[in-house]
C-alpha cells in the first residue's frame, strides 16, 4: 500500500507569493508541523526568476521586462534564471524532510529521483524525456524543464518548471541569453535548444491535461498517494511574512 | 569594473566582477548559475577577499581553505573554479 503525501493542487498566484509558499512549505515540514507535500502552480503576471546567486544586470533586460509588464523575482535556490510565463508553463514542488531516506544526499541524484515525476509525465503524453544532469530534464537533447533544489529547515525543496509552450519573443526579450542584440537568428539559434509540450505533440494541449499527466507521472514515480489538500493556518501565516521579503527590493536586487 | 565570466565544462557559469587597488581587491561580487549550499557562504567569501592580495596562490589558497573549513556544498563548480574566474578577471 503506497504511503500518502499532501497534494496541493494546481493554483495561480503572483511570483512573491508563490516563493512564498514554497518556504513556508519547507520551513513548516522542516519544523514536522506540515506533511510531505506535492504542489503545482502557475503564475500571474509572468515573472523573470533569478537563481539565488545571479545579478539582475548580468541576466535581465529591465527595459523588455517593464514592457511586457512582467515580475522580477528570486528564489532561495541557485541556479539559472527562467521567464516562468503564465501563458506557458506549469511549475510544481515537492517537499520532503531532509533525512528523507528516498532523497540521496548526493546533489545529482536527489536532482534525479526528484525529476522523475515530470519525465513519467511526460511519458504519460507519449514523450521520452531523459534526466541531464545537473538539473535539467531533456527531450532529445533540447530543454523541457529545469530544476532547483535547497536543503533549509531541516527539509529539501525541489522545484521546477516544464515547458508547454513558449514565446521565443517575450523569453529572449527579457532574460539576457547572450551579450549580442536579440536578432531573428539569435532567437533561432536559442530555440533550438528548448522545447515544448505543445511543439513535441503538434498540438494545442491545454493546462488541465498536463496538469492530470503530472499528477499520475508523480503518483508512479514516488509510488505514493496524493492526498488533496490545503495550506495549514501556520503556513498561511508564514506566507504572509515571507512574501514581504520575495517582493522587497532588497531581496530582488540584493546581487 | 573588471570582469570575467567561465562556464565549467558539465557545469555551471561563473561571473566575479572586481576591482583591485595597491594590489589588493578592493571590491568583489561573485555570481552565477551554480548551487551552494549554505548559501551565505558566497557573501562570506566575498567579505573575506575584500583586501586580499590579488595574486593567484593567494586566492586559490583562501578560497580552497574556506570551503573546506565551511564544509560548503557546491554543485556544478568548484572551489578551484572560482579561484580561476576571480584569477582571470584581476588580469583583464
Amino acid at each position: 500500500m503506497p504511503i500518502s503525501i499532501r497534494f496541493l493542487d494546481l493554483k495561480v498566484n503572483d511570483a512573491y507569493t508563490n516563493m512564498a509558499v514554497d518556504e513556508a512549505i519547507t520551513k513548516a515540514r522542516g519544523e514536522g508541523k506540515a506533511p510531505d507535500t506535492l504542489r503545482f502552480y502557475m503564475w500571474k503576471p509572468s515573472a523573470v526568476t533569478l537563481g539565488y546567486f545571479q545579478s539582475v544586470e548580468d541576466e535581465v533586460n529591465l527595459e523588455a521586462l517593464q514592457r511586457f509588464g512582467f515580475n522580477l523575482n528570486r528564489r532561495i535556490s541557485g541556479g539559472g534564471a527562467v521567464l516562468n510565463s503564465e501563458r506557458g508553463e506549469i511549475t510544481y514542488s515537492i517537499v520532503l524532510k531532509e533525512d528523507d531516506p528516498r532523497v540521496s544526499t548526493d546533489p545529482i541524484e536527489s536532482y534525479h529521483y526528484l525529476c522523475l515525476g515530470i519525465i513519467e509525465a511526460l511519458a504519460v503524453l507519449g514523450i521520452k524525456a531523459d534526466f541531464k544532469p545537473i538539473n535539467d530534464i531533456v527531450v532529445a537533447g533540447k530543454k523541457i524543464s529545469g530544476n532547483a533544489q535547497i536543503r533549509r529547515y531541516g527539509a529539501v525543496l525541489h522545484h521546477g518548471t516544464l515547458l508547454v509552450d513558449f514565446d521565443a519573443r517575450e523569453m529572449f526579450g527579457v532574460l539576457k541569453i547572450s551579450k549580442e542584440k536579440l536578432s531573428d537568428k539569435m532567437i533561432q539559434q536559442a530555440e533550438d535548444r528548448v522545447t515544448t509540450i505543445r511543439r513535441l505533440l503538434g498540438r494545442q494541449i491545454g493546462f488541465p491535461e498536463v496538469r492530470d499527466a503530472l499528477e499520475k507521472g508523480y503518483r508512479k514515480a514516488l509510488d505514493v498517494k496524493l492526498a488533496k489538500a490545503e495550506l495549514t493556518p501556520y503556513e498561511e501565516g508564514l506566507i504572509k511574512h515571507f512574501r514581504e521579503r520575495y517582493a522587497s527590493k532588497d531581496w530582488i536586487y540584493r546581487r | 569594473m573588471k570582469r570575467f565570466e567561465y562556464k565549467v565544462p558539465g557545469g555551471k557559469l561563473l561571473r566575479a566582477k572586481l576591482e583591485v587597488e595597491a594590489g589588493k581587491i578592493r571590491v568583489i561580487q561573485l555570481t552565477g548559475d551554480f548551487f551552494m549550499q549554505p548559501e551565505t557562504d558566497l557573501e562570506e567569501l566575498e567579505a573575506r577577499l575584500i583586501g586580499s592580495p590579488a595574486d593567484f596562490a593567494t586566492i586559490e589558497s583562501a578560497i580552497s581553505e574556506f570551503f573546506s573549513a565551511k564544509k560548503t556544498v557546491i554543485t556544478g563548480a568548484c572551489p578551484a573554479d572560482f579561484a580561476f574566474v576571480i584569477n582571470q578577471a584581476i588580469r583583464i
